[in-house]
Parts: structure tokens; C-alpha cells; sequence
């Protein structure tokens, strides 16, 4: 028998509203369609109203998780538009910055992963983990969401020796518990049953839905910005690209895990090479008409700004493309002939941070297959009518104890 | 193969196809082409340097008409191909043959600026509320934003 | 006297009463226990380390508004909860805590292993029902795993019951405990049976690795997802209290019973039960959960034939000791 069921916009495996149309055979799925928009806030459009200093703290809300990314990637289209070479030093702590929120980022993600698979106490250790660099950001930048670290040409925020010091011993525990993890994703049988062989996208097929991030790397594609297209101080830092050729989400978690590795070693080489100086140069407020279009390797893969200027203060055109999105169309290839049980797992595999991606609530009837889409005025009609029309006896209004 | 190879290569090769090429800054190349013409343009880059990595597609309202550029990204270099499309007649071909995970991008122009994809294998809305009025294009520079009174429930 | 002692049986020890209460204590203890096995606190609160937590839950359910959908069977809906509470309450009569010695009575006869296996399976009947009624998509889903996931542990823990019973000779708990009681050595034998009627418990009581039916990051709450308020309590005292019975059964068949009258009696209860919750606990800290279809893979290809293979054991070693 198959039928049509809609997973969300609300479902508790989603942490953010997103809909997901599946038609269902059972427990086995046939084909599944996204519908988006429900956390549209207009961004793109605000921003043209917005001046370029308003715009950093504006593309900084954009996630709540990648925060740093999206204002980097930004920042540094800026920086190219306003032909500025930015401070030395505060590159090197940018990157810093940057290498701390993929920590904390695959740290969270991890934690993630075991909750969908019903791992509650991996969830609860990794999570618990997260805390150290949670408190790293916390003592750099003050902020443990969003950092407000950039500025245009450097950063707001120098780091001084204690600080240094304090990041370079929690880096120690990190590197203790992370290799526990690896050694745990690969051993725990129920674990690594639930997760290999589950979302399989070929080589092929993730070159040619143009997935990013993980996702594409755990196909056996090394792509990365860091090395591809270096901005920041990446040119100078010797590391390597993690790739896994799995291809399904047991291999995206090893390479999530293996970039942590790579991340603290990053991490080691900035500070211990941090060069003295100045932290930021500075800016002119105009910009001159021209465009950019700037590249940024997020947690979640390739982050795309393109930024066009028209000689004023404010920005022409801001488009911004999270690495979310890119993974979409892969997310629909690997869910078709998948278990619903697999779902929360695929989904969860791209990492998907649906706000940066992006009213109402569609209402399936299950046997009929027949749907009808209520907007949220008309729900709120309905609430509204149901309690007009519901008779309260007093007794129950009360306390019942 | 550098960029600047490429930017030779290309203005050797494909001349009768684009309008102009040029290195816009290290590592980006600029591409103008005819819209008529993007197709084959793309299907080229794919197969002569390997460009497959559709990053996004970026629309621009330049008043008369829609700019909208793709932008192609690999190891090499990243290519930003341009087409020009008249307001009055906003219809851009469909890159999903050759690039397939270009839908979304295509269905959310669609939605933003209400250009016209044709062949787009699945049109329907991406990105808007289901109850969005039709014709109404939210990027599009003569479309503003009229925030509806706020009406406080209980209050006066 | 005669009939007194069975109307406290009934009613106070243990009964209802005593049910309600130690239910509640071995939720918050095994709350506790998987809290500080994930590095966490758990109930801290409510009375003392928040050893009222779970009752103070079940009062804050009680309170909560009572939705019935639409589309539902309305009387079936409500009925539901109230049946399984009772036919779970019912089984833990059979428990020789406070035993009669060899005379039978109603609560203690020969067979009433069996009684109990079979009580101990209409709540998974009952929640099927609950799903299936709910009419809701999630709770058909979570109502159909409940009843696949009912031919994947069902027989390994019949086969497992089986094997003391068999070497016991007694299909009566009561006489399999006392059996064990004077030969304790014996006990060795039945530790296969053991771990598959462990693991086979925990599928029955839905826990993580075997919450599949309410797995609620992919069907929401899976049967449950319509109920909400009193009824939806009733669930949750349903599921403590079968915690508490399946780990009695246990305790009681290869555990060696509760020997010793009535406070020797319960000391022995408190103490076996709450090892097994231990055992429980544990597993659920250790595990993730597991696909249907490999659920069924697993109890096909290891629990029954660990559970036969227990069987063989215990026939070869009755005819030696014979």
C-alpha cells in the first residue's frame, strides 16, 4: 500500500521547520520532495537596505551555528571589493576563530548523529565535550553564538598569552576524547550497524548534484576550499583534506572526525606561529562599484557569497549560498528506497542547518492520500474556534489534585 | 592549468559562442555569453576543463533587464558565466541536462525574481508560502516590503 | 483471616499499592542510573535527589488537558490504557513474594508461569490497538513495529522461561524458585537463558536498543503520539509497572526467588529486581537504537538459538543430575 505522509514542518527529529513530502510503501520510501521556506526571514533583500558595517552583523544572524562563516565569507568579499589588505595578525586569529567553530561545529554535529540514532549517551558525551571549545570562544571573543569577530581588514579582539596558553591545554583533551570517539563510532556494533550501508551516494551521483562539505568528501571527492581557492592564512598551513570512500553516513562521520583532527592541529600551528602586529587596518566606508563573488569552506562545506557594490555604502546585491542548500538534491537521491527509519540519519548526515537555507502546515490524510494545505491563519482560526466551542466544566479548569 | 590558460583557451576555442572573457581578479574568470548560447557554453566548460561543480546561480535586477550568473567552481579556478535576459520577456533555459543539481537554484529564481525557466523538470514554488500572491516578486528592486499593521489580540 | 490476607495481597503487598510506589522508585532509580552513566545528574529536585520526580510526573500528566482526535474510535481510545494497566497489575499477583508454601492458592498454581508469559504479552497487543485506533500515520507505524517486533523476542523469551522450568520439572514459579533455593549451584546452568530472557525483556519493555515503535526522532511518538493527559499517564505507570514485573519474573526464575516469608521476603524482591534494572540500564546506556528488520535479524539469528541451545544444556545436565 502506498501512501503520502509529510514529515514536518514541526517533527522532533527536526530541529528546525522543513518539509519533507515522502511517498511511503510501507516502511520503505518511493520518492520525496522538499518544500522550504518556512524560516524565510528576507535576509538577501534586508541587506540591500543595510550599509556594508550593518551587513557584517546582519550575515552573522544568518545560522546560529556556522555564524562565523557566513560573516567571514562576507568580509572577505568586501575586503576584495574594497581592495584592502587586511592585518597579518588578524588573519591568523580569524582562521583561529574559524578552525574553533568547525570543532565545535562537528563536535555538535557528532552528538547529533548519536540522537538520531537513538545514542543518547553519545549524544550526552559529546555534547558535554563541545563545552571546552564552547568556553574557548567564550574567553576569545566573548560571545559563545555569535562571535562578532570580524571587522573589515582584521579582527575586533586580540588574543593575549594567557589566552593562548588556556586554548593550547583544552586542545589536549579534545585530542584524548576525540580519538575515544573515532575508536567508539568504529566499534559499537549496534552503532556502526545503524549507520553504514544507510544513504549511499555515489561518486557519481554527488559530482553531479553538486553536493558539498562531508557529504561530497565521504563520496571519495576531495574537494575543499581551504585548498582549492585559499583564503585566510590556509595557504600557509600545512594540512590535509580528509576524504572516506564509504559513501554512506558511517564514512561522513569518519570524515567529520578526521577534520576534527586535522582542525587541532591547525589550531596548534596558529598559535604557536602567531605573528606580532596589528590586528586590523583601516577601512573606508564607500565601496566602489564592482562585484565578488567569495568562497568559504564552512563545517558544512562550500559557503557562497556574492557580493555586488554600486559605489555607496550599501551593497547592490547579497547573495548568499549555504552549503545546506548545495546538499539538498543529494539528500533527496539518498533518501529514495531508504527505511523511515533512516531518515532522521540522512537527513541529519548533511548537517543540515535549514535557517541558513532559508508559513503554514500541510496536512496529509493518510488513507486517502487526498491533501489539503491550511496557511497559518486558518490554523489559528481553527484553534480559536475549538476553544470557543469547547464547553469547560468548571471542574476541570481546576486543579484536579 | 592556471586560470590565465584557461582565459586563453577559451577565447581561442569558443570565440563565435561568448561576447567576452576576461580574468576579473586571481583565480575568478568572467564569461559573457548570449543566453541562446549558454547551454553549449556550459556542456563545453564541462567537458573541456571538468567544470561540474555548479556552486549557485545568482540573479541581479539591473532595472531593464535580469543579469543572471552561474557560477562554476572546481580545483582549477572558479568561472562566473553571465546571461542578460529583457524584463519583458524574463525566460532563461533550463541547465538541469547538463548540470542536475541545479534545480533548486533554478526553482528559487523562479520564486524571487519570476524569471521563466524553460524545461525545468519540477516548477513548483520552492522557497515562498503556499498562499504567496501570485506576481509578486520578492528580490526584484520595485518590490517593497509593506509591513501589515500589527494587531494586538485584546488590545484597542 | 483466610480472606484477608488475599484482599491485602490484592490491595497492599503486593498489590496496587506497593506496585505503585516501588514502580515509581525503580523509574527514578533507573533514571538515575542512566543519568550517571551518561556523565549527567538525572532527578534532583523533587524530594530527596528527586526521588518523587516520577510520580510527580504522573500527577503533572494527570492535569494536562485530555485530547481525543476526531477521527479516532473514541471508546476504544479511552478504554485502552485503563485494560493494559490492569492486565499488568494483574500479573504481578503471581509473583511469590509472600508465599503460601506448597498449598495452591489462586495466585500461585501449577502453570502460572505460563499465565504470566501470556499477561505479560497483552500490552503489546493493547498498544498495537492504541495505534492502530489513534488512526494517526505515526501511530499506525509505531503500532505495526510493535506487533513485528512481537515475533522477534516473543519466542526467545518463552524458550528462555522454559529451560528452568524444565530442569525444575515445575511449571509453577513458586516451586521453580524453592527448587533453586536448595540447589543454587544450579543456577550456573540457565546463564544463556539468563542474558536472552535480559535481552528479551528489555525488547518488551521498548528501550533503547529496541525503541523502535515510539522512536520519536523518526515517528514522532510512535503509538502513543495522540494520547496526551490521564491516558498518556496511564501509559507511562503501565510501562514502569511491566519494568518491574518482567524484572520479578526474572529474578524469580533464575534468580532463586524471594525466600523467606514476608520482610526477608521483600528484602530479597527489592534487592534481585533492582539488580536486573541494573542490568537494563545498563544496556540502554550502552546501545543505539537498531533498525526493525535488523531487530528480527538478531533475535532470529542469535536469542532462539541461544535459547534452544540453552534448552539442550539444561536436558543433558537434568538427565546427569537424575
Amino acid at each position: 500500500m502506498e501512501f503520502k505522509v509529510s514529515l514536518g514542518p514541526q517533527h522532533p527529529a527536526l530541529h528546525e521547520p522543513i518539509s519533507l513530502r515522502m511517498t511511503l510503501d510501507g516502511e520503505i520510501i518511493r520518492d520525496a520532495d522538499l518544500k522550504l521556506g518556512y524560516n524565510h526571514r528576507g535576509i538577501e533583500k534586508l541587506a540591500e537596505s543595510r550599509t556594508f558595517i550593518q551587513n557584517l552583523y546582519l550575515t552573522e544572524r544568518i545560522c546560529g551555528i556556522c555564524s562565523f562563516s557566513h560573516q567571514t565569507c562576507f568580509t572577505q568579499g568586501v575586503e576584495k571589493l574594497m581592495e584592502l589588505v587586511p592585518a597579518k595578525r588578524g588573519l591568523y586569529i580569524r582562521t583561529l576563530v574559524c578552525e574553533l567553530e568547525r570543532v565545535h561545529s562537528h563536535l555538535l554535529w557528532l552528538g547529533v548523529a548519536g540522537q538520531e540514532a537513538g545514542f543518547e549517551s553519545f549524544f550526552m558525551y559529546t555534547w558535554r565535550d563541545r563545552e571546552v571549545v564552547m568556553d574557548i570562544l567564550d574567553t576569545i571573543s566573548g560571545n559563545r553564538v555569535h562571535y562578532s569577530m570580524n571587522t573589515f581588514g582584521g579582527v575586533r579582539r586580540d588574543i593575549d598569552e594567557i589566552q593562548r596558553k588556556h586554548i593550547l591545554d583544552s586542545l589536549d583533551l579534545l585530542r584524548t576524547r576525540t580519538e575515544y570517539y573515532l575508536n567508539l563510532a568504529a566499534t559499537e556494533p549496534t552503532f556502526v550497524g545503524r549507520l553504514s550501508g544507510v544513504g549511499k551516494l555515489s561518486k557519481e551521483q554527488a559530482i553531479a548534484l553538486c553536493a558539498v562539505g562531508p557529504t561530497l568528501r565521504a563520496s571519495g571527492v576531495p574537494m575543499d576550499v581551504r585548498k582549492d581557492d585559499p583564503y585566510a592564512v590556509y595557504d600557509e598551513i600545512p594540512f590535509e583534506v580528509c576524504t572516506a570512500d564509504s559513501c554512506d553516513v558511517l564514512g561522513r562521520a569518519v570524515v567529520r572526525v578526521k577534520e576534527l583532527m586535522q582542525s587541532y592541529n591547525i589550531i596548534e600551528f596558529l598559535l604557536k606561529n602567531l605573528p606580532a602586529g596589528p590586528i586590523k587596518v583601516k577601512a573606508p566606508r564607500k565601496v566602489k562599484e564592482n562585484e565578488v563573488f567569495s568562497r568559504y569552506e564552512a563545517p558544512r562545506g562550500e559557503n557562497v557569497h556574492y557580493i555586488k557594490s554600486n559605489g555607496s555604502d550599501k551593497p547592490e546585491r547579497l547573495k548568499v549560498r549555504a552549503p545546506t542548500l548545495a546538499n539538498y538534491p543529494a539528500t533527496i537521491a539518498m533518501l529514495k528506497d531508504g527505511f523511515i527509519a533512516d531518515i532522521p540519519l540522512i537527513f541529519a548526515a548533511i548537517d543540515p542547518c535549514i535557517c541558513c537555507a532559508e508559513r503554514l502546515v500541510q496536512l496529509d490524510h493518510p488513507r486517502s492520500g487526498e491533501s489539503k494545505v491550511l496557511t497559518f491563519s486558518q490554523l489559528r482560526q481553527m484553534a480559536n474556534q475549538r476553544y470557543k466551542n469547547k464547553q469547560f466544566k468548571k471542574k476541570e479548569t481546576l486543579w484536579p489534585f | 592549468m592556471n586560470a590565465e590558460a584557461i582565459v586563453q583557451k577559451i577565447s581561442s576555442d569558443i570565440k563565435d559562442k561568448i561576447q567576452e572573457v576576461s580574468l576579473a581578479a586571481p583565480l575568478r574568470i568572467n564569461v559573457k555569453v548570449d543566453r541562446e548560447k549558454l547551454l553549449a557554453v556550459l556542456q563545453y566548460l564541462k567537458e573541456q576543463f571538468g567544470f561540474t561543480h555548479l556552486a549557485t546561480i545568482s540573479g541581479v535586477d539591473l532595472g531593464e533587464s535580469f543579469e543572471v550568473i552561474y557560477h562554476l567552481a572546481s580545483h582549477l579556478a572558479t568561472v562566473n558565466v553571465r546571461i542578460l535576459t529583457p524584463r519583458s520577456a524574463p525566460t532563461i533555459p533550463s541547465t538541469v541536462s547538463i548540470i542536475p543539481g541545479a534545480i533548486l537554484y533554478e526553482r528559487e529564481l523562479q520564486d524571487m525574481f519570476g524569471l521563466v525557466v524553460q524545461n525545468i523538470p519540477n516548477p513548483r514554488p520552492l522557497l515562498l508560502a503556499d498562499d504567496w500572491p501570485a506576481g509578486e516578486y520578492p528580490l526584484r528592486k520595485d518590490w517593497h516590503f509593506n509591513r501589515p499593521a500589527e494587531k494586538i489580540p485584546g488590545g484597542k | 483471616m483466610a480472606i484477608l490476607k488475599p484482599i491485602l495481597y490484592i490491595l497492599v503487598y503486593p498489590g496496587l499499592l506497593f506496585l505503585l510506589l516501588y514502580s515509581t522508585f525503580c523509574e527514578w532509580f533507573d533514571r538515575k542510573l542512566y543519568a550517571r552513566m551518561q556523565n549527567r545528574i538525572g532527578p534532583l529536585h523533587t524530594g530527596r535527589s528527586g526521588i518523587l520526580q516520577p510520580i510527580a510526573d504522573i500527577v503533572k500528566l494527570c492535569a494536562k488537558e485530555d485530547i481525543v482526535p476526531e477521527k479516532a474510535d473514541k471508546r476504544m481510545f479511552s478504554a485502552l490504557p485503563v485494560f493494559a494497566l490492569a492486565i499488568v497489575c494483574t500479573a504481578a499477583l503471581y509473583l511469590p513474594v509472600w508465599h503460601y508454601g506448597s498449598a495452591s492458592s489462586f495466585n500461585s498454581f501449577p502453570g502460572d508461569l505460563i499465565v504470566v508469559a501470556y499477561l505479560l504479552t497483552l500490552p503489546t497487543l493493547i498498544f498495537f490497538l492504541a495505534g492502530w485506533h489513534s488512526t494517526n500515520f505515526f501511530s499506525t507505524i509505531g503500532g505495526v513495529r510493535v506487533l513485528t517486533m512481537l515475533f522477534g523476542y516473543e519466542i526467545p523469551l518463552l524458550l528462555a522461561l522454559l529451560s528452568p522450568a524444565v530442569l525444575a520439572g515445575s511449571w509453577r514459579i513458586l516451586e521453580i524458585a524453592t527448587f533453586f533455593q536448595k540447589q543454587p549451584l544450579l543456577l550456573l546452568v540457565n546463564l544463556i537463558g539468563f542474558f536472552v530472557a535480559l535481552v528479551a525483556l528489555q525488547a518488551k519493555l521498548e528501550r533503547v536498543p529496541f525503541d523502535i515503535p515510539h522512536a520519536e526522532t523518526e515517528i514522532v511518538g510512535g503509538q502513543f503520539t495522540e494520547y496526551s493527559g490521564k491516558k498518556l499517564a496511564f501509559f507511562r505507570l503501565l510501562g514502569d509497572i511491566e519494568m518491574v514485573v518482567g524484572s520479578g519474573l526474572i529474578a524469580a526464575v533464575f534468580l532463586g526467588g524471594f525466600p523467606g516469608g514476608l520482610l526477608p521476603g521483600l528484602a530479597w524482591f527489592i534487592v534481585k529486581t533492582l539488580f536486573v534494572i541494573f542490568l537494563l540500564a545498563a544496556m540502554r546506556a550502552a546501545t543505539s537504537r537498531i533498525r526493525i528488520d535488523q531487530m528480527i535479524n538478531f533475535s532470529w539469528r542469535w536469542l532462539a538459538p541461544l535459547a534452544v541451545l540453552q534448552l539442550f544444556i539444561v536436558i543433558i545436565i537434568k538427565g546427569m543430575v537424575s
